[in-house]
């Protein structure tokens, strides 16, 4: 290698790059010569025309906001979900040959069908989803929608297609994703002429369409079957590079592009009825924005569906997580594409294959047979095991659904603390019980199963024992709210929930579940709302437990309690503290701790001689007491300990004192465990003591009401079927009914006369004591010190500020002594001295440059600091937070993969489904699911051939939908008034009123006639925007009533014919009139007779013969027409074949109906006949009367000339005859001979002129020559003169 | 899409407001169906109406006797709207709905509400003038149209006061970031009389500033009496104090009497004393929030733009409680609620409550463009 020598790089030295080069280097020193020659020379460089200034200045300023965007905050998320690449184009044009070329590219990896969406990581930061676009209008418009980058294939040989066209004005509607054109087929052109020529023409065409520059990329031909690899690299690397602008439609509205589908229906139910509702679970990678649980959403060619459950699981195809190489090592080069089999399943028609990829297929946690599902787990090294563990699925019965440790987990989300309502007959009031669903799940397995709970028991020992104390704190809280509860109910519903368990919890999944036992328990611990992993909780509820530490008797018990409430009275004011007894339950959530003891509390108090329930209750409380002591020291132990409990409800004490000793032998085991971390322990333990405020989280959100609970007590309470024991509910009714007022009340402990309470506000008031770095006076100390005075470091001299030494006086002697000492003691604390004014003068410099900045900044830069402060704050607040927390926060994440399931779909959409379909899950926003009035403004499409009929039906794309609806065109007058139109304007805006889905204003929509097939000509008949929307219309169409006078009285006239009634003409009193003729009028009164004629008055006098008509508006309803396209759910193969209500013309044609138009109506061919007119007959009288000159002229026809005088004709003698023939021969001779000598005379003076002109032209050269010898001579002359006399001068001088 | 349903008639306002924002349908069962006078009372009824003249296409049903109401919202309109707000309540009371419906509203709403201005139930006109519209303005509702006056004044029973509400539409809200409350600088407050003599107000401003003055010299009262036509038709007197901090928080306190025929009366010295010590409580449970608006602040943080707001409270109130699980059924938004305890060396009051939302995305989709 070394013996090889390198070329060294040449520099160019011309060419267009060396040009370049010198020019760059000339403009860097230019700048500083240009200055230079402006200092030199100022006044070639003043302004020349203040106008032309002016105008410069402007222009460039336009040009410079012109480039301005509206600064948006950034929500991009850390880690992005992968990038759309719609690949489009009509048919053989090469999408699916491209797609598997770019895969191929970044995986090396070849896919045979592209089904589905396919997923890879294209690079570091980036991962790509590619989707086939096919031809159907469908799907165009669904992709458009969600596409981020479309790469729009060409057939160069053929030139642009309709389909091209149509996905471009989609595109524009709905946010202009980037597009990419991507010529193919450039392989058929022979002559590369004719190929550039090509190329630069369809360029063009390109970008008038896209905009000036639009990328174009050329594939130039195929090589066995494939791109060139050199251009699919290049056109990869274009793609990974590409960067994105957030669309406002998709930076709204969280979507997932689903690239998974299961069946999750109960197959009994299929078995019953093919056609039930399906429950579906659809898999993809969240884009757009935050996605909440429990909301609605759209599929496109579905319809609109509320999601039962969201959940987030592992990304099936990651990013690398580190970022230290150059590039993607062959593991990272992942490929994820479960409807084109390589998730591990192949979707057929009816049948799901599994395949089994090559060696670094990345393996999904697909698995549906067991012997898949062993492979699998035993191939798949990228996952963790626990990342595995919940992706795993068991799935219980052959064609069953598969059950994910997400479902197990989202039953015990859900049922987090239920709430039971218990009807207590002693105090008569309705308790409310917090049931933990997953608790009592543990309880029923016990009681089948003793081996297994035990073995569980264990294993959460374990895990607890790995854990600290906090898991066992909310056990702790868990057995308390258990024991408030009454028992015989918890019975009736803990049966009621074993039931459902034992269908929903077989015992396979308990197998899983022992396996994981950690994994399990962490799902269980997710719930958000009540399960207590929150601190605050804990540190309440650990307080609780210290607190109950110190108690021992029942009575203390009281007492300890009564004095935590006052305690909480001042701690917490949010709580219920302020009110009175009764308001207390009232305000108090259901589950709130301190309620539940203020319950007790009251319960003892009145229940002392109840019988044996509530001694019970007390009893299981001393229990519980005594057990918490004994958890306290035995954290590891405690959810054995607390099933045990529910398990020995009923047992007696003595039983219990049993078990607890048995226990204690029990603690000894996990003693080293616990032991471990004492101290860490106690410290904590103490800080959360410290902090004494409640847990408002568990206050606030802790709650679920059960209304089913609700109504199974009532039904408890119905005596022999007929009636029903109705009490007064003290507890809940009140709560309900309580006066609802916004005023919070005072705390009532709180005496303001006391001077104790009021300094602790004091610091409240600006009179108060400031914080350190707001403190006046230290600022203005610190600025003193800085500015003040400095020290020289080299010298170790201290100078003074000029006039510093009079305020030095002022000062404190302790700051002239601390001064002193500085000097004396400097050598000591030098360094930290030193650092202390480095940072003092850094911060000087931080305030400084934040006020030179700050005089430059204008609204824009200001505007956009702004924005990057809030992006800052939005990415910052939920870092640190677990993912199952911070969705309880924010939603789920953009980026993330999620599964959601969707109930009551219909069965077609399983059926027929069909994976080159995209599913497209889009959210609706707030009120986007309500449906209403919309007003849009709208364009027919200029290439749309035909104008658009109001009440034709007509499908729209709009917000995520697609849906055939009824439009009304209309246009505003001048006045405001919409007035109907009978179709739309051919080059015009007009509004259209529909009733549709409520979508935000601004959202753009496109409207085709049909879906069906395809046609040749453009699709897409009009475009527009919404907006406004409303829940009714104001669109008006003109409508004349007219009527025949009948009486006239010189402007008075009486009308009838218009109205029928008295009552209607009484309506329009005073309407204004007009009659055909023109004249204006007005209604003044209705007549009696007949019924409907009326009085009114004109301008003018009107003639029997004239028509009146009054000119009014009458308001037009919109027909209330919403059906969304439901083309996914056709079966496969003709799911563009969707049709909807047929327009009039349709029906007509379908139908064979022939309209008969009015014959009058037809037009006729015109025929003119010809006029007579008689002539003008003036009297005879007048004709006198008339001067000569305009009275008629009655002239008489000329008659023949008379023989007399008509000349006789010569006849010649054959002589003259001869003689006359001679002297024309002659004078023909004669003229002949003349002509030529005058043609002949001619050319001699011809030449006799061109030998002048020579002549002439030498006498000129020869005069000219003359005359510069005469100049010359008289020049020189002259010249001698001046130098002599100049001579003279001098010598003179 | 089912209704969300709900028992009781308590947080009433909340459930209707929150339901005509977010368009989802509510039904509220048994209201008071065990009471001896069953159904909706007049004023619930009365707000009932108001939110119908502001919206349009709300659809309302209410069974025979008036136990059970389903709510199906339509869109808000605005406009000028007047209404005759019944006497049993407040105008403070529909007031507070139309707080937090007014941005949201198609046209500008300019309201004008006609009933009793100062009662001691609910939060007075004054105090919400004072207290409510520089919160709005921190979320980016302001302009000249934005704008509480109190035409007539009437007090409880008999009302005849009337009050003039103005708020222009805005497309979103700007997110907030209030989180240091900065110290009181002033404090300011109106003692209003009405059919008493006028020396009440000056009583009642003497006894208050007598405690004030210990904490804060800058306090200025006005002197709000009002005769003839504008001053209602019952007597009485009240006081309604705010102070304002360096950072625009206003935090406010009231008391008016008691009305006429309903207990014994209180003296004016005493009113103003107590009306003192209810704004020293209101300092100390502190915060950049009067305890009053907490729901509105809480709302508007709510319909927010996706990004992260954040606002420092006081205590939270029952009513704030109740509101926050009202959001999260109807917008699926949770705050992130931490507790901020007092520091020892600093006297400020108790303890603070520091609420954080991501916004909802919302947008005014009534608002048209042209």
């Amino acid at each position: 290698m070394e013996g090889k020598e390198q070329k060294r790089h040449q520099h160019k030295h011309s060419g267009p790059k060396a040009e370049k080069k010198r020019k760059k280097q000339q403009k860097e020193h230019g700048v500083e010569q240009e200055q230079d020659e402006r200092k030199k020379n100022p006044k070639a460089f003043t302004v020349r025309s203040a106008v032309r200034m002016a105008r410069n200045f402007h222009r460039t300023q336009d040009i410079k906001t012109k480039k301005h965007h509206i600064p948006l905050v950034d929500r991009t998320p850390l880690e992005p979900p992968p990038v759309v690449v719609v690949v489009m184009g009509p048919p053989k044009v090469g999408k699916s040959t491209l797609i598997r070329c770019l895969i191929k590219n970044y995986t090396r990896q070849k896919l045979a069908d592209i089904c589905g969406p396919v997923t890879i990581v294209s690079g570091k930061k980036r991962r790509l989803t590619f989707i086939e676009c096919n031809n159907d209008i469908n799907t165009m418009i669904d992709l458009a929608k969600v596409a981020d980058l479309v790469l729009m294939l060409i057939d160069a040989s053929f030139g642009f297609e309709m389909e091209t066209f149509e996905f471009l004005n989609i595109c524009q509607v709905h946010g202009f994703p980037r597009i990419m054109g991507v010529l193919t087929h450039l392989d058929t052109f022979k002559n590369t002429k004719s190929l550039n020529k090509t190329k630069k023409r369809l360029k063009h065409r390109f970008w008038t369409e896209v905009y000036q520059g639009a990328k174009l990329f050329y594939l130039s031909g195929m090589v066995y079957g494939e791109y060139q690899m050199r251009e699919v690299k290049n056109l990869g690397r274009f793609i990974s590079v590409m960067k994105f602008r957030p669309l406002l439609w998709q930076s709204s509205h969280p979507y997932v592009v689903a690239d998974r589908m299961e069946d999750l229906t109960d197959p009994e139910a299929i078995r019953l009825d093919p056609k039930c509702d399906r429950t579906v679970s659809l898999y993809g990678y969240l884009r757009g924005t935050f996605l909440k649980n429990k909301g609605q959403v759209h599929i496109p060619g579905v319809g609109d569906f509320s999601v039962e459950d969201i959940s987030f699981i592992p990304d099936p195809c990651p990013l690398p997580e580190t970022l230290k190489k150059r590039a993607l090592n062959e593991k990272e080069r992942l490929l994820y594409a479960p409807m084109a089999g390589v998730g591990g399943l192949v979707y057929d028609k009816d049948a799901v294959y599994i395949d089994m990829p090559g060696s670094h297929v990345k393996q999904q946690e697909e698995e549906v047979r067991p012997t898949a599902e062993l492979v699998q787990s035993l191939m798949g090294t990228h996952t963790t095991l626990d990342a595995k563990m919940a992706a795993s699925k068991v799935s219980l019965f052959t064609g069953s659904a598969a059950l994910t440790p997400d479902d197990v987990q989202d039953n015990s989300v859900k049922q987090g603390p239920v709430e039971s309502r218990v009807w207590d007959p002693e105090t008569q009031r309705e308790r409310r019980k917090a049931v933990f669903t997953e608790e009592e799940e543990d309880d029923n397995s016990e009681g089948s199963d003793e081996e297994e709970s035990d073995q569980e028991d264990e294993e959460e020992m374990e895990s607890a024992g790995e854990d600290d104390d906090d898991d066992d704190d909310d056990d702790d809280d868990d057995d308390e709210e258990e024991e408030d509860g009454d028992e015989g109910s918890k019975q009736q519903v803990g049966e009621e929930e074993k039931k459902s368990k034992m269908t929903a919890a077989p015992p396979t999944k308990r197998q899983k579940l022992e396996e994981n036992g950690k994994e399990v328990k962490g799902g269980m611990e997710m719930p958000a709302f009540a399960d207590s992993e929150d601190e605050l909780e804990k540190s309440e509820d650990e307080e609780e437990d210290k607190e109950e530490d110190s108690e021992d008797e029942d009575e203390e018990e009281m007492k300890e309690e009564e004095e935590k409430k006052e305690k909480k009275k001042s701690s917490a004011p949010p709580d219920s503290g302020h009110c009175s007894e009764e308001e207390d339950d009232d305000d108090d959530d259901e589950d709130d701790d301190d309620d539940d003891e203020d319950d007790e509390e009251e319960e003892d108090d009145d229940g002392d001689d109840d019988d044996d329930d509530d001694d019970n209750d007390d009893e299981e409380e001393d229990e519980s007491e005594k057990k918490q002591q004994v958890n306290i020291k035995t954290p590891a132990l405690k959810p054995k300990k607390k099933e045990k409990e529910e398990k020995e409800e009923k047992m007696d004490a003595e039983d219990e004192l049993e078990e607890e000793e048995a226990e204690l032998g029990a603690d000894t085991v996990g003693a080293l465990q616990w032991k471990s971390n004492l101290a860490q322990k106690a410290t904590e333990a103490f800080l959360k003591r410290q902090r004494s405020a409640p847990n408002l989280r568990k206050l606030v959100y802790g709650t679920v009401v059960e209304e089913e609970e609700d109504a199974q007590n009532k039904d408890d309470e119905e005596l022999g079927g007929l009636f029903r024991v109705t009490r007064p509910e003290k507890n809940k009714k009140v709560r309900a009914d309580a006066v609802d007022c916004s005023r919070f009340h005072p705390d009532a402990g709180h005496d303001w006369e006391d001077e104790e309470m009021l300094t602790s506000i004091r610091d409240c008031f600006v009179t108060g004591k400031w914080e350190g770095d707001k403190d006046a006076a230290t600022l203005l100390k610190e600025d003193d010190e800085v500015y003040g005075d400095f020290e020289d470091l080299e010298t170790g001299e201290v100078h003074k500020a000029m006039g510093d030494e009079a305020e030095e006086d002022d000062d404190d002697e302790d700051e002239e002594k601390e001064e002193e000492e500085a000097v004396v003691v400097k050598f000591d604390d030098d360094e930290a001295k030193k650092n202390k004014r480095l940072e003092r003068k850094k911060r000087l410099k931080e305030r400084f440059d934040a006020e030179y900045d700050d005089a430059d900044a204008t609204y824009f830069d200001d505007l956009k600091e702004e924005m990057q402060k809030q992006a800052e704050l939005n990415r910052a607040e939920f870092e640190d937070m677990d993912d199952e927390a911070r969705i309880q926060y924010e939603g789920f994440r953009p980026g993330m993969y999620v599964r959601l399931e969707i109930p009551g779909l219909p069965c077609e959409f399983v059926t027929n489904f069909d994976p080159h379909y995209p599913i497209i899950l889009g959210a609706l926003g707030a009120s986007e699911g309500n449906i209403g009035y919309l007003q849009m403004r709208l364009k027919k499409h200029r290439w749309f051939n035909r104008i658009l009929k109001t009440r034709d039906p007509l499908i729209l794309s709009l917000g995520w939908r697609r849906f055939q609806t009824i439009p009304l065109y209309h246009i505003e007058d001048h006045n405001g008034r919409h007035r109907l139109l009978k179709y739309t304007p051919e080059h015009m805006h007009c509004g259209a009123s529909i009733w549709g889905p409520i979508t935000p204003q601004g959202t753009g929509f496109l409207a085709v006639q049909t879906v069906a097939g395809t046609q040749a000509n453009f699709r897409i008949a009009a475009t527009g925007v919404v907006l406004d929307l409303d829940k009714s219309v104001t669109v008006v169409k003109k409508l004349k009533l007219i009527g025949y006078p009948y009486k006239i009285y010189k402007n008075t006239c009486f009308v009838q014919g218009m109205f029928n009634t008295v009552l209607e003409v009484a309506k329009f009193e005073g309407a204004s009139l007009r009659t055909v003729s023109g004249i204006k009028g007005q209604i003044k009164k209705a007549l009696r007779t007949p019924p409907g004629a009326y009085r009114a008055t004109f301008e003018d006098r009107v003639l029997m013969s004239d028509i009146v008509f009054l000119r009014s508006w009458y308001p037009v309803t919109v027909p209330q027409l919403y059906n969304p396209v439901t083309s996914l759910l056709l079966p496969v193969g003709q799911k563009d074949t969707w049709t909807g209500m047929r327009t009039v013309g349709q029906l007509k044609h379908d139908l064979g109906i022939r309209n008969h138009p009015n014959v009058d109506s037809l037009y006729k061919p015109v025929e003119r006949q010809k006029r007579h007119f008689n002539p003008l007959h003036i009297p005879k009288e007048l004709q006198k009367a008339l001067p000569f000159k305009n009275k008629p002229k009655f002239h008489e026809a000329k008659g023949k000339t008379p023989r007399d005088l008509q000349r006789p004709a010569i006849i010649r003698e054959p002589h003259e005859k001869k003689v006359a023939e001679l002297l024309t021969a002659l004078s023909t001779v004669y003229n002949y001979k003349n002509k030529k000598a005058h043609v002949e005379q001619r050319e001699k003076h011809k030449d006799f002129l061109k030998q002048k002109e020579k002549q002439e032209e030498e006498k000129q050269r020869r005069l000219k020559e003359e005359r510069k010898k005469v100049y010359r001579a008289m020049g020189q002359k002259e010249k001698k003169k001046l130098k002599s006399s100049l001579k003279g001068a001098s010598k003179n001088e | 899409m089912a209704a969300l349903s709900y028992d009781g008639c308590n947080f009433f306002r909340q459930r209707l407001i929150l339901s005509t924002l977010s368009g989802k349908r509510v039904k509220i069962r048994e209201i008071r169906s065990r009471e001896d006078e069953p159904g909706l009372r007049d004023f619930e009824a009365s707000f009932i109406r108001l939110l119908d003249k502001v919206t349009n296409g709300t659809r309302i049903e209410i069974n025979q006797t008036g136990t059970v109401l389903f709510y199906q919202p339509g869109l808000l309109y605005g406009g000028s709207v007047e209404h005759e707000c019944n006497l049993q309540r407040s105008i403070g009371y529909y007031l507070e709905g139309l707080l937090m419906l007014a941005p949201f509203m198609k046209n500008s709403l300019k309201a004008v509400l006609k009933g009793v201005t100062n009662d001691p139930t609910d939060p007075s006109v004054d105090l919400l003038k004072a207290t409510a519209i520089p919160l709005m303005k921190k979320f980016g509702i302001d302009g000249e149209g934005l704008e509480i006056k109190v035409v007539k004044r009437g007090i409880a029973p008999h009302g005849g006061g009337e009050v003039h509400f103005s708020c222009p539409v805005r497309r979103t809200l700007k997110p907030v970031l209030l989180t240091d409350p900065g110290k009181i600088k002033r404090i300011r407050g109106t003692a209003y009389s009405v059919r008493v003599s006028p020396q009440m107000a000056n009583r009642i401003v003497d006894s208050a500033r007598s405690i004030l003055n210990k904490l804060i010299p800058d306090i200025y009262i006005y002197t709000d009496h009002m005769k003839g036509a504008s001053s209602g038709k019952s007597p009485g007197f009240g006081l309604v104090l705010v102070a304002e901090t360096l950072n625009g928080t206003c935090l406010s306190a009231e008391l008016s009497s008691t009305p006429q025929g309903r207990g014994d009366q209180m003296l004016p010295e005493e009113l103003g004393k107590n009306c003192a010590k209810l704004l020293l409580e209101e300092i100390y449970r502190g915060g950049c929030v009067d305890s009053t608006n907490q729901s509105l602040a809480l709302l508007y943080m709510t319909l927010g733009q996706q990004d992260v707001s954040k606002t420092l409270l006081g205590p939270l109130s029952p009513y704030t409680i109740e509101f926050l699980r009202h959001i999260r059924d109807f917008f699926q938004i949770m705050f992130k609620i931490e507790t901020q305890t007092a520091d020892e060396d600093q006297q400020k009051g108790g303890d603070k409550v520091l609420m954080t939302c991501v916004g909802a995305g919302y947008t005014n989709i009534s608002k048209s463009i042209k």
